[in-house]
């Protein structure tokens, strides 16, 4: 089969980082961070449509400050299992944190929904990046960078160990014999790590699709080696062909470096695209939807990557102000980038934090032959495989599924219909093998 | 609400759980049901049908090759409940989860995301953990005492339910006019510093219809006893006689109102198993069915062992005086006290001792629909129960109680005809705990968070 792109659909309910003025629109509806009706009904638009998987994007640190989705959002295993009840075929991806979760709760919870999904599961492994989810975990500190990501592999593999506790013929269900199971094949792992000791066996048993996918999205030297590792979706955040096309081929090569097939890992810049009738129109809308919130919160929300620090003390035009708590660990690296470029320039804090909301025209705005074009383009040149499609309201969702896939499913570049039941059926990656039959055999 | 009427809990155990060996040979038993969410979903509904308040799915984090057919392999309780909650419309939904294990921040979120998933449908059977394998999988070197962790659990709920009130129930006012989201002043930070956790918050979940899910608490030690007592809504326990369970019943009462509670709010709940025959006789040879099923020596054994932390009892002589053990830390150590001190009382040796304890009594709730209905409703009135989590074996099993033997508690006016309330806390009769922020608010004396 010739390669093929693949969809994702995240959901951003009353608004996501910088959408502070999304819940005021007619189109939606003020409480759906809380509505699982809202969730079912925006995965259900996504498998109309055939795309591949339904993303949950997640964080466990809040403040008055934080967007409107974040305030007050479901939890993101608890509604996907809601989701999987309700929907047949689209994958589910869900986030968690590898840093402030147990690996033996995050691979159980995961079986689970991959059971009851029938193999649609997918987790988004992050390693959180708000400081303060160390207070709501009772640790005076964020882990630092190295140790966010030295957690994270260590807990995915131990997460896919426990995974294969079962073979996938542990299971007799032999009643003449009674027979329940081989006991022989079941598998306690024993791990004892630098970050994690784990007995096992999981108690859930493996799924159509063996084991659940993982995605993965962190940029830093350490997260591109962590995404190397054990990444086989990445969500990026890229803004260009190049910038994409950079990162995908570092990513791949570095999985190439440590023995993975540089092809079972998939790219998917989010993006949210803007149709109209031609191009010209679709800028227009792109540019009259940049409506930023009043300035107060955006100064508020700049705060985040610097751990909710209150720029609200300083004098706005003065030279961005020294910021010492930034010196005394590495988890500080985005924020420092920013004072770098803010000192560097003479940017004063007004003047920084515009920069930093301000409006990006993106890529994938135009008639739908140019957004198709687009999309092929960059699929062509190996910079995606596919997008997450960043999207909140009904109308800007159908305007890409119902005009410009069609574009791509006459090129022979998107499914007509799902294929295959599984999330790993629908982006052609392989089962695992599971780990103790191979060595058995 | 007029009439006091008997709370129904399903209690949905697969492929057979502790001691039920035999379930999964039943022909209308798949072979994968505890892994099967349409398998659940189907009793849920038959419960629901016959306006069961709750289903109730019981859990633990630890297995060896000799744990029962349902531990092995089964769902995880919030992610299996979430999928009920969109495919029923009345039944509560409680979960077992473990303060030992859990970490109290997680646990407020997943609940508070069911229960408004669910419209106000949740429950959380608090547990401490019996398993003292559990500590493998979670990266401790011991399983915590038995106390120790009791003083845990008492904290852990404490927590979460404060987390569960970060929000008052107008924090949102969502005026799209004024441009207001948030009323920031009714967002709550929690900065507990206590002996077991740490916890800033606030939590990233409003409340739902039903204010906080409700606390089920299971645990027949003194400790387990005094937390219920403290934190319970609805104890779910095993008392396998009437006296037992009114002693029982009248103890837990008398330590909530010592505490400063209305004893009408802690709801006594025990599981129980029904088996209900054409006749009486009938029924008991249908019990001796089962209990012949279910016995299996060496997997009675086996499982024996678990309450000894998984202790092998096959390195003794069967036959010989039953041996001396190492000290087990498990939620099981009333249980396996009072083993010992039966064999030792009575000279047993390991094989009787071991054919004594897995061999079930006669069952009380043994009989026709008749008998059964009589006797559940003698323990109602008595006053030995506020209601039963019926042990769900199989499917045609389940009906002839829900189209038998319900009936004629229904023409007494013992159970109900329809839901009375659309969240948990209404059909079990408990009030809507209010925000205790706004009741500061309310009431500014220096309550304190």
């Amino acid at each position: 089969m010739t390669r093929q792109l693949h969809f994702g659909l995240a959901y951003h309910g009353v608004g996501g980082p910088g959408q502070y003025e999304l819940w005021k629109n007619p189109e939606i509806e003020p409480d759906a961070g809380v509505r699982i009706e809202k969730y079912i009904e925006w995965a259900q638009l996504g498998e109309a449509a055939a795309l591949d998987f339904f993303f949950i994007a997640d964080s466990t640190f809040i403040t008055p400050d934080s967007p409107p989705h974040y305030l007050n959002r479901l939890e993101p295993l608890t509604l996907l299992s809601a989701v999987a009840a309700t929907t047949k075929r689209i994958g589910l991806v869900g986030t968690v944190s590898s840093s402030y979760n147990a690996p033996f709760n995050t691979a159980r919870r995961f079986a689970s929904l991959d059971q009851i999904s029938r193999g649609r599961a997918g987790w988004n492994v992050v390693a959180t990046g708000d400081p303060g989810t160390a207070s709501n975990y009772g640790r005076e500190r964020h882990f630092n960078h190295e140790e966010r990501y030295g957690r994270a592999l260590e807990h995915v593999t131990v997460a896919q160990q426990l995974w294969d506790s079962y073979e996938d013929d542990a299971f007799e269900y032999d009643v003449p014999n009674d027979r329940f199971f081989d006991r022989d094949k079941q598998h306690a792992i024993d791990h004892h790590g630098e970050h994690f000791s784990v007995g096992g066996a999981l108690n859930v048993s493996r799924s159509p699709q063996g084991q659940p996918v993982i995605f993965q999205a962190g940029d830093s030297a350490e997260g591109r080696d962590f995404g190397a590792a054990v990444g086989e979706g990445f969500f990026t955040l890229a803004a260009t062909l190049e910038q994409a096309l950079a990162y995908a081929t570092d990513l791949r090569e570095r999985a190439a470096t440590i023995g993975r097939d540089p092809s079972t890992l998939l790219f998917f810049p989010g993006i949210s695209p803007v149709i109209a009738d031609d191009d010209e129109a679709a800028r227009a809308i792109e540019r009259s939807r940049y409506k930023p919130a009043d300035f107060d919160k955006r100064l508020g929300e700049f705060g985040r990557a610097f751990g909710w620090h209150d720029f609200r003390q300083y004098d706005l035009d003065a030279p961005f102000p020294e910021l010492p708590h930034l010196d005394d660990s590495n988890q500080w690296r985005g924020a420092r980038a920013i004072v770098q470029q803010a000192k560097a320039t003479g940017a004063t804090l007004r003047e920084t934090v515009e920069l930093a909301s301000g409006f990006r025209p993106s890529a994938f705005v135009g008639s739908p032959a140019t957004v198709a074009d687009e999309i092929e383009r960059w699929f062509v040149a190996g910079a995606l495989d596919g997008a997450i499609l960043l999207l909140n309201l009904p109308s800007e969702l159908s305007a890409f599924t119902e005009r410009v896939l069609p574009l791509l499913r006459e090129r022979g570049l998107f499914r007509e219909q799902y294929e295959s039941t599984t999330l790993r059926g629908h982006l052609g990656l392989p089962v695992p093998a599971n780990r103790y039959t191979s060595v058995a055999v | 609400m007029t009439q006091r009427q008997i709370k129904f809990g399903a209690v949905p155990t697969g492929v057979g759980g502790p001691g039920a060996h035999g379930v999964w040979l039943e022909p209308e038993i798949p072979g994968d049901a505890s892994v099967d969410i349409q398998w659940y979903i189907a009793i849920a509904r038959q419960a629901e049908a016959a306006k069961f308040d709750h289903i109730f799915i019981v859990d633990s984090q630890f297995i060896t090759p000799d744990s029962p057919p349902h531990y092995l392999n089964r769902l995880e309780p919030l992610t299996l409940l979430s999928a009920l909650a969109v495919t029923t419309e009345h039944i509560g939904l409680v979960a077992t989860l473990s303060t030992t294990y859990h970490a109290p921040f997680s646990v407020a979120r997943r609940f508070a995301s069911l229960d408004l998933i669910s419209k106000g449908r949740a429950g959380w059977n608090v547990v401490t953990t019996g398993d003292e394998g559990t500590a493998g999988n979670f990266g401790l070197e011991a399983h915590p005492e038995h106390p120790d962790r009791y003083a845990r659990a008492l904290e852990h709920v404490r927590v979460v339910q404060a987390l569960w009130d970060s929000y008052e129930d107008d924090a949102f006012p969502r005026d799209r006019e004024a441009g207001v989201f948030l009323d920031p002043s009714k967002l709550h930070k929690l900065n507990h510093e206590g002996t077991y956790f740490s916890v800033t918050g606030p939590l990233n979940l409003q409340r739902s219809p039903q204010g906080q899910p409700v606390i089920f608490q299971a645990g027949d030690s003194e400790w387990g006893r005094d937390l219920g007592a403290e934190i319970g809504d609805a104890i779910f326990t095993h008392q396998p006689t009437l006296e037992g369970a009114k002693a029982f019943y009248s103890e837990i009462k008398t330590r909530a109102i010592d505490k400063g509670r209305d004893p009408d709010q802690v709801l006594i709940v025990p599981g129980v198993s029904v088996v209900v025959g054409d006749t009486d006789e009938h029924a008991r040879e249908l019990e001796a069915e089962i209990n012949r099923k279910n016995t299996d020596f060496g997997r009675s054994l086996a499982q024996f062992g678990r309450i000894f932390g998984w202790h092998d009892f096959s390195q003794y002589d069967l036959d010989a005086p039953f041996p001396e053990l190492p000290g087990t830390n498990g939620s099981f150590k009333t249980q396996g006290d009072s083993i010992v001190a039966l064999a030792r009382d009575n000279g047993l040796s390991l094989r009787e001792t071991v054919t004594r304890v897995t061999t079930p009594a006669p069952g009380v709730f043994v009989g026709s629909a008749q008998t059964v209905a009589d006797t559940l409703a003698l323990w109602f009135t008595e006053r030995a129960v506020d209601g039963f989590n019926i042990h769900v074996r199989t499917p045609s099993e389940f009906a002839r109680f829900t189209d038998e033997v319900l009936p004629i508690l229904r023409a007494r006016g013992l159970a109900r005809e329809e839901y009375e309330a659309t969240t948990l806390r209404g059909n079990l009769g408990l009030e809507i705990p209010q925000n205790r922020h706004t009741a500061a608010r309310l009431e500014p004396v220096g309550v304190s968070v």
